[in-house]
């Protein structure tokens, strides 16, 4: 069996390219691991959500939220350190996805920016309260897609695909649709994490496994919820521009000031995509019932059905990036559309119209009491 | 040797168990040999169409599930039906060969490319995503957490495999046998850690259970009223199948029978592939079409008979049988490093090469390539058909025209599509010269459109046409023609022949 220089050189290239593809690996694995022990920054809300809950490493835990509310709480399994700081870090995945508040974002939310397209994007714009939203009085918020909620019922059937979906899989759905990005791996700290979170927040308000909490996903209206007008654009646009423009702009592409994130876009190239569930062509029942149960902020129930399915209708008409599965040529079309559209709706603006909005009016304190 | 990748197709590709990829390997290559009578046609699983399978499958149900193989098998069973279409209208069949070369090769390179990032996530002992994103930005996030969060022990069991199979391709003897070479490394080095640390500590996926496995696994594809929607929603996917299994056969015979120096009619290779088809999913087997390296390969050790190449596959089927116990433990990333490794041999630079060297050849592959990675499989295949057509009907678009003095000479087609071509040159000939002699020797097709232009051009008498080919040849052209002519009238009765050729 003889060997020429070329297969000798082939052989080599092919060792040593492995050879470094496992140090590579390995050099990863340990940065994880260091990550995965070090102590947890946490945000600010976080801090004082998860201090109210009192999560701290011990044998036993005893919810002092059902404790205040019912006089009495059972004591369940408690929290070894590694679960603590896994629980902080998907408390901080969700409040601050995009790692605005962190240091070292790559580092501190495990490269979630990774799997999103667009700047806005974050867990708690829909999951509000960093998933566990309650009024004045600590009452949890109908419709308002608690994650403790949401993890009793993990492994719930799609009602669309009627695929069994576990919890980890409906996470990547948000990452597809919600962030018009791409999905992590189902074994991503950046999915367990946020697994760990949901289950302790499912702890701390004491809910039970396989039942079905009001909090938990999206109070859906559908048109025979209203008085059969049918949805109307137009009037979408009036009651927009009255009670959502302030906030997330007049073309609905989000506020920023200083740098910092106000609203997010509910349209444009930061927004959800045409894929979303959100997206009213898609499914016509999520979006009215988000917006009728958690929208505006701080004025939560005020809107009736009608004006939410108008809102959500006029929403959808606008521009917003097509979803992967949409295809190319669908994919071309909206990315021409939010291109063309925006400078287009400025010019034909009517003269004296503010291009500004107001003052944005936020009253986020009451949404997490 | 089949048996390796029979089992890396259906477990790592398809999503569905490894007898699935056996049967193909045992029942088509018998079904494949009995009905084409080519003597090196060699059928089996495929890597592409076990990818299709994979791809078009994932949305609808989860991998493995009975639901799952339920619908593979109604794919598998759709894709020979469209197959056989392609032999029974014979107008559809002739189509196939206009698919030219390089648009298979840039599909196959594609889908080589797409083999290897298609592994990642399994080389590296990760669960794999449902709907699986085709597109090629994918790649780079399953590389990543291959790095960051995959089971390092399978990492080193998918690169010893990886090494070991590399390395015995480099020698002449074991070349044939690396694939076996390496998964028996990689499995053998599972079983050390295994062994060591237990099944629980190391996490490395086997394919399971064989015992299953018998002479003859009767099965039924899904179609029940619930199915339906489903079955619906995969016909593209069956469309897509069915095209790239005939491609491969169509390419595969053509290039075999210009290596082997003979010819066998690539219609029998449709027949034998849609009616192998059409039986295997009542077997629980894979779908089959041709291969260009097995058919090498057969022709290479000198079989030149059907009956060795089905008792071939009888002897697999004694040899699985025998054998179940040892493939059941053989690591899952050892599989991924053999697709990987067969996914880097379908991108062959000397295949590749003849392409670059023109351009529109060039554009033609590196667009049908790109479909591959850019669009979904579906929109690969029927963007490669377009890409094909529109090339060879570009081709015929743009005849050869030179002007020497006051001579034109055409060499192509003179028909509706060239004549824009033909015109532009000829009127810049007409402004130069006044007086332009048409030259139309090297010319072999001319239509109605042709004829039209050619007697208007006559008539505004400043154009006079030459044939300089020797009066024998055109002689020998006008009897053949009157021939056509004779028998064309018989048989349609004086209706018109659309394509009426024009010899001059």
């Amino acid at each position: 069996m003889s060997m020429s220089t070329g297969k000798l050189t082939k052989i080599v290239l092919i060792v040593l390219g492995s050879a470094g593809l496992y140090l590579l690996a390995t050099h990863q694995h340990g940065q994880r691991e260091a990550i995965r022990q070090a102590a947890v920054a946490l945000t600010p809300d976080c801090a004082e959500k998860l201090g109210r809950y009192r999560l701290a490493r011990s044998e036993r835990y005893q919810s002092p939220y059902a404790l205040q509310r019912t006089g009495a709480s059972i004591a369940v399994r408690g929290y070894s350190e590694e679960d603590v700081r896994a629980i902080q870090r998907g408390c901080n995945i969700i409040d601050d996805t995009q790692g605005s508040l962190a240091k070292d974002p790559g580092r501190e939310r495990w490269n979630a920016t990774r799997f999103i397209r667009g700047t806005h994007s974050s867990c708690d714009h829909c999951h509000q309260g960093i998933g566990d939203k309650q009024d004045a009085g600590g009452n949890r918020m109908k419709g308002s897609l608690n994650l403790g909620a949401s993890w009793v019922m993990a492994d719930m059937y799609d009602r669309f695909t009627g695929l069994l979906l576990p919890f980890e899989l409906r996470q990547m759905q948000c990452y597809i649709n919600s962030s018009n990005g791409y999905k992590p791996n189902i074994a991503d700290d950046v999915i367990s994490d946020v697994t760990a979170y949901s289950r302790f927040l499912s702890a701390a308000l004491e809910l039970k496994i396989g039942n079905h909490y009001e909090e938990q996903g999206i109070d859906e209206i559908p048109a025979s919820a209203t008085p059969k007008q049918g949805d109307d654009y137009v009037r979408g646009e009036a009651i927009y521009k009255k009670k959502c423009a302030n906030c997330h702009g007049p073309q609905a592409f989000g506020l920023e000031t200083n740098g910092r994130l106000v609203a997010p876009a509910l349209a444009g190239p930061n927004a959800w995509n045409t894929q979303s569930r959100n997206y009213f062509y898609y499914v016509s029942t999520i979006l009215p019932g988000f917006i009728c149960r958690n929208m505006p902020l701080g004025q939560e129930n005020t809107l009736s059905n009608q004006e939410c399915r108008d809102i959500a209708f006029y929403i959808s008409n606008l521009p917003r990036p097509a979803g992967d599965r949409n295809g190319p040529m669908v994919a071309l079309q909206q990315q021409i559309l939010m291109t063309v559209l925006p400078p287009l709706m400025r010019l034909t603006k009517p003269a004296g119209g503010s291009e500004e909005p107001a003052e944005p009016v936020l009253e986020r304190d009451q949404s997490r009491p | 040797m089949t048996l390796p990748q029979a089992v890396a197709f259906s477990v790592t590709l398809a999503g569905v168990p490894p007898h699935f990829g056996i049967y193909a390997a045992i029942w088509g290559v018998l079904f494949c040999a009995l009905l084409n009578p080519s003597r090196v046609f060699h059928g089996g699983p495929n890597t592409a169409m076990s990818a299709a399978i994979g791809v078009t499958l994932l949305p609808v149900a989860p991998p493995f599930g009975a639901e799952y193989m339920g619908y593979a098998l109604t794919l598998g069973l759709m894709a020979g039906l469209i197959q056989l279409q392609f032999f029974l209208i014979r107008p559809l069949g002739r189509m196939l060969d206009l698919i030219s070369e390089p648009v298979i090769n840039g599909m196959i390179c594609g889908i080589g490319l797409f083999l290897i990032f298609r592994s990642l996530t399994t080389f590296g002992g990760l669960p794999l995503n449902t709907e699986v994103e085709w597109p090629l930005w994918i790649a780079w996030h399953s590389f990543l957490a291959v790095l960051e969060i995959g089971n390092i022990h399978a990492i080193k069991v998918g690169l010893i495999t990886l090494v070991t199979c590399v390395v015995a391709q480099q020698f002449d003897r074991l070349r044939n046998w690396a694939i076996l070479v390496g998964i028996t490394a990689g499995t053998l080095y599972s079983q050390y850690l295994n062994a060591g640390r237990g099944l629980q500590s190391t996490l490395i996926e086997q394919i399971g259970n064989l015992s299953s496995i018998g002479l003859i696994s009767p099965s039924l594809p899904l179609f029940n009223q619930e199915a339906m929607p489903d079955v619906i929603s995969i016909v593209p996917g069956a469309v897509t199948l069915a095209l790239l299994g005939l491609f491969q056969t169509v390419a595969a015979m053509r290039r075999m029978s210009r290596k082997a120096e003979s010819y066998t009619d690539s219609r029998k290779a449709i027949f034998s592939d849609a009616v192998s088809n059409c039986l295997l999913p009542f077997l629980s087997s894979l779908p089959t079409c041709a291969s260009f390296n097995r058919m090498w390969l057969v022709h290479k050790l000198g079989i030149h008979s059907r009956i060795t190449i089905a008792s071939s596959a009888l002897w697999l089927l004694l040899l699985v049988l025998f054998l179940a116990d040892a493939i059941a433990v053989i690591p899952m990333p050892a599989m991924a490093a053999v697709i990987m490794l067969l996914g880097a041999n379908m991108i062959n630079w000397e295949d590749i090469k003849p392409h670059l060297k023109d351009r529109r050849e060039a554009v033609v592959f590196m667009g049908s390539f790109l479909s591959v990675l850019f669009l979904d499989l579906f929109g690969a295949v029927v963007f490669g058909s377009v890409l094909a057509f529109a090339y060879s009907k570009w081709e015929q678009a743009h005849p050869s025209i030179s002007l020497s003095g006051n001579v034109l000479k055409v060499r192509g087609n003179i028909y509706y599509g060239s004549l824009p071509v033909i015109e532009s040159m000829y009127h810049i000939a007409i402004e130069r010269a006044g007086r332009v002699i048409l030259d139309f020797s090297e010319c072999y097709y001319i239509d109605q459109e042709g004829i039209r232009w050619l007697a208007a051009a006559k008539a505004g008498q400043k154009v006079a046409f030459a044939d300089r080919r020797r009066s024998q040849v055109r002689r020998a052209l006008e009897r053949r023609k009157t021939g056509d002519d004779k028998r064309a009238s018989g048989k349609r009765r004086g209706k018109r022949d659309r394509r009426q050729r024009s010899e001059f």
